[in-house]
């Protein structure tokens, strides 16, 4: 209540300097942003009809919407306004400092709904915190432009439905409501059947899926942050999907790339997918033609898992410190080469994978013979498929994963070796440069701890000294 | 309590005058040294390639440390007339096996500890190295392993009449709890209906202490997921704050029982006698 009184004491107070602020600032904007943009395609004659600057009062900004002109620019003052907005003209809403005018939705419809093309939200903050089944802003129209929103949802934040072209930046999404699991939470944004999309420099966090996208195609999804979700970006029967510059941290699994092709996934970074049970860095089922490039995946329990997909290129991972390096199932003509495979429990697991072409990708589980100098092993380096394919009859033998007899069983397996997943000829040493790992602080109080050990143990031992009599 | 104290004084002095404890000190600190060098430009932190390599280590070397040094101590009394002498002394066998435990614990805690804080200090020297609390779990991991296998190598020790008896079988109990472990319960638990599988390895995995200890480390270096979903509510459960208790008391539990069993054979033996 307390910001609606400041917005109607602010609008009284200031009622036409305010008008010929927000004037001189679309003109500004006008004059320095790139063509393209639809704020900044203003004519003239517009301009001196065109900015209306909502009634920050009563806050009726449905109102002044449906009294805006097509093209208008609707610049709101701080302050709180109430939902739900249905804009069905191409109008651009702008807050006027960004992320202090508060758009509060509490019913069960979305906040903010736009049903016609070429709309532009910027700056505006969305709280829309009720626990439900519509999305906190949907978009049906194409050519949409959501920029600096920040959205607390308790739905889908962004949700696009048969819209095309849209552009979602620098946006932040949070989950609002508490205590609902993961599995009933909305995603942070949700594209179903909209294609040509830009997602770019948003970060979401916990919801359910970060970037879902279902039947849309060639979208770009770079320098996200997605956090404590299920999966970071999920794409289900899309093609032509960009996932490019991401960072995923502590989700159920970094990508998720299903039933999809021509997929490019390239230098994202996915860390600590690994609480759960089926958790992974990046996950391929049933994607083809797609290239999977200079990831980096750390710390997750499999670093990259390629089930039932053909044709891929994996090239020049950094796949670090997993429980599982790489896992292929039933995968077939897959290229991958140039990975580092370092620090994982397991480098590799493989079952029914035989067809795929594997070769110069460094396996630091692995001891070769380069006897030629070229830099790769003379010999190659074989997956055993038998822990594999016993975990998969009898999934209560996971139990063994890596024990020590498991790994003596393992080397005593060795038949159908020409069936293995194969690499033909293993690096020696790590590809590229940065061959040394950046050292962590926080060793120092090991050192301590093991030199008061190791001083405690030789007293000890001096003390029990035979002595001479 | 007194005559515990004063077996348990005496099997420390005669502990670190054994050239075994020397030699297997050696060998584990080597062991640990080597495996930082391999490791020379990493940093082991969590579940990872190393630190799951540094545990296995353990598994194959410290049970085996354990089991020889605990059975050998027992028979070589029974071989030199030592009990034959204790035994006319007003000494119980009660504190007679706890002191020898315990004896036998100091021994093989220092060597545990010499092999860590070698390693521990030589890494932080060589700027690779531990993170801390792996660091920790590894020790106490170690450290945990040691006390399981020393109540083995007690009831070991008093099923056998001589050291060379007692070799026999430390050597079989290691190669069947270590080594051969899942052949064999693969191959038994395989012929069993799909349902009773999980429930079979379940209780089997209860009798070997080195997979029990294995697990909870594991699981507490957060590498519980590898468990797969069968095992996930050990892994929630673990990861709580009533895991390390109830693991604690498991593992005295285990330890207790061993050394009950122990007891009441030596009595045995020793009314029979």
């Amino acid at each position: 209540m307390t910001a609606l009184r400041f917005g109607r004491a602010l609008v009284t107070a200031l009622g036409g300097c305010l008008i010929a602020f927000a004037l001189t600032g679309i003109q500004e904007a006008a004059a320095s942003s790139p063509s393209g943009v639809k704020t900044a395609a203003i004519s003239d004659a517009e301009l001196a009809a065109a900015p209306v600057v909502a009634e920050a009062a009563g806050a009726d900004l449905q109102n002044a919407v449906n009294e805006a002109k097509p093209g208008d620019t609707i610049v709101l003052p701080p302050g709180t306004y109430r939902g739900p907005i249905v804009i069905a003209k191409p109008v651009t809403l702008q807050a006027q400092r960004e992320g202090e005018a508060v758009l509060l939705n509490e019913g069960g419809e979305s906040a903010l709904r736009i049903e016609a093309d070429g709309v532009a939200i910027v700056g505006l903050h969305i709280r829309d915190e009720a626990y439900k089944e519509r999305p906190s802003v949907l978009v049906a129209g194409d050519r949409a432009r959501l920029e600096a929103l920040r959205i607390e949802t308790g739905a889908d934040g962004i949700a696009a439905r048969d819209a095309n072209d849209g552009i979602v930046t620098r946006t932040v999404i949070d989950w609002a409501p508490d205590g609902v699991p993961m599995a009933d939470k909305g995603n942070g944004i949700d594209l179903y059947n909209a294609h040509r999309w830009q997602i770019a420099d948003n970060a979401i966090e916990d919801v359910h899926d970060g970037i879902y996208m279902e039947s849309s195609d060639d979208a770009v999804v770079s320098g996200n942050r997605i956090e404590g979700s299920r999966y970071g970006v999920h794409c289900m029967y899309t093609a032509g999907t960009v996932i490019r510059d991401n960072e995923g941290n502590r989700n159920v699994t970094g990508a998720m790339v299903m039933t999809a092709r021509e997929v490019e996934v390239t230098r994202n970074i996915f860390t600590k997918q690994n609480e759960n049970v089926h958790s992974q860095g990046i996950l391929l089922y049933d994607a083809h033609q797609s290239l999977f490039a200079d990831n980096t995946v750390e710390g997750n329990r499999v670093g990259l898992y390629v089930e039932l997909s053909t044709g891929n290129r994996l090239e020049r991972n950094r796949v670090a410190y997993n429980f599982v390096g790489i896992q292929l199932i039933d995968a077939s003509m897959n290229d991958v080469s140039g990975n580092r495979f370092q620090g994982n429990v397991a480098d590799a697991q493989a079952r029914g994978s035989q067809d795929n072409e594997i070769a110069g990708n460094y396996w630091d589980s692995f001891r070769g013979i380069d006897a030629d100098g070229d830099g790769r092993s003379d010999l190659a380096y074989a997956i055993n498929p038998f822990f594999q394919g016993l975990t998969k009859k009898r999934p209560a033998f996971q139990l063994f994963f890596q024990s020590p007899g498991m790994v003596f069983l393992e080397g005593l397996y060795q038949s159908e070796r020409a069936l293995w997943a194969t690499d033909r000829s293993p690096l020696m040493a790590p590809p590229g440069s940065g061959a040394n790992e950046e050292r962590t602080a926080g060793t120092a109080a090991t050192g301590a701890v093991g030199a008061a050990l190791l001083a405690c143990s030789c007293a000890i031992f001096y003390r029990m000294r035979r002595r001479r009599i | 309590m007194s005559e515990m104290i004063h077996v348990a004084s005496r099997e420390i002095k005669i502990g670190f005058r054994n050239p075994w404890a020397y030699s297997f000190m050696a060998l584990f600190a080597l062991f640990m040294f080597s495996l930082l060098l391999i490791n020379a430009q990493g940093y082991v932190k969590g579940y990872s390639g190393s630190s799951g390599t540094m545990l296995n280590l353990a598994l194959y070397l410290l049970p085996l440390m354990a089991l020889m040094l605990g059975s050998f101590s027992l028979t070589g009394e029974k071989e030199e007339g030592n009990w034959e002498l204790l035994s006319t002394y007003p000494l119980g066998t009660w504190p007679y096996l706890a002191g020898k435990y315990i004896g036998l614990a100091v021994v093989l805690l220092t060597i545990v500890a010499m092999g860590f804080g070698l390693s521990g200090a030589a890494g932080w020297l060589l700027g690779s190295g531990f993170d801390f609390s792996t660091y920790i779990t590894l020790l106490l991991f170690s450290a945990c392993l040691s006390m399981f296998f020393l109540s083995v190598a007690m009831l070991a020790g008093t099923l056998a009449r001589n050291r060379w008896q007692a070799l026999t079988i430390v050597v079989g109990i290691w190669f069947f709890l270590i080594i051969a472990w899942p052949s064999l319960l693969i191959a038994a638990l395989g012929m069993l209906p799909y349902l009773w599988i999980k429930p079979a390895v379940i209780g089997m995995t209860s009798l070997n202490p080195a997979e029990l200890t294995r697990l909870f480390t594991v699981v507490k270096l957060g590498g519980g997921s590898t468990l797969g979903p069968e095992y996930y509510k050990w892994m929630v459960w673990i990861e709580s704050p009533w895991g390390t208790p109830v693991f604690a008391g498991a593992a005295l539990l285990w330890i207790g029982a061993a050394l009950t069993v122990a007891y009441l054979i030596w009595e045995r033996r020793r009314g029979r006698g």
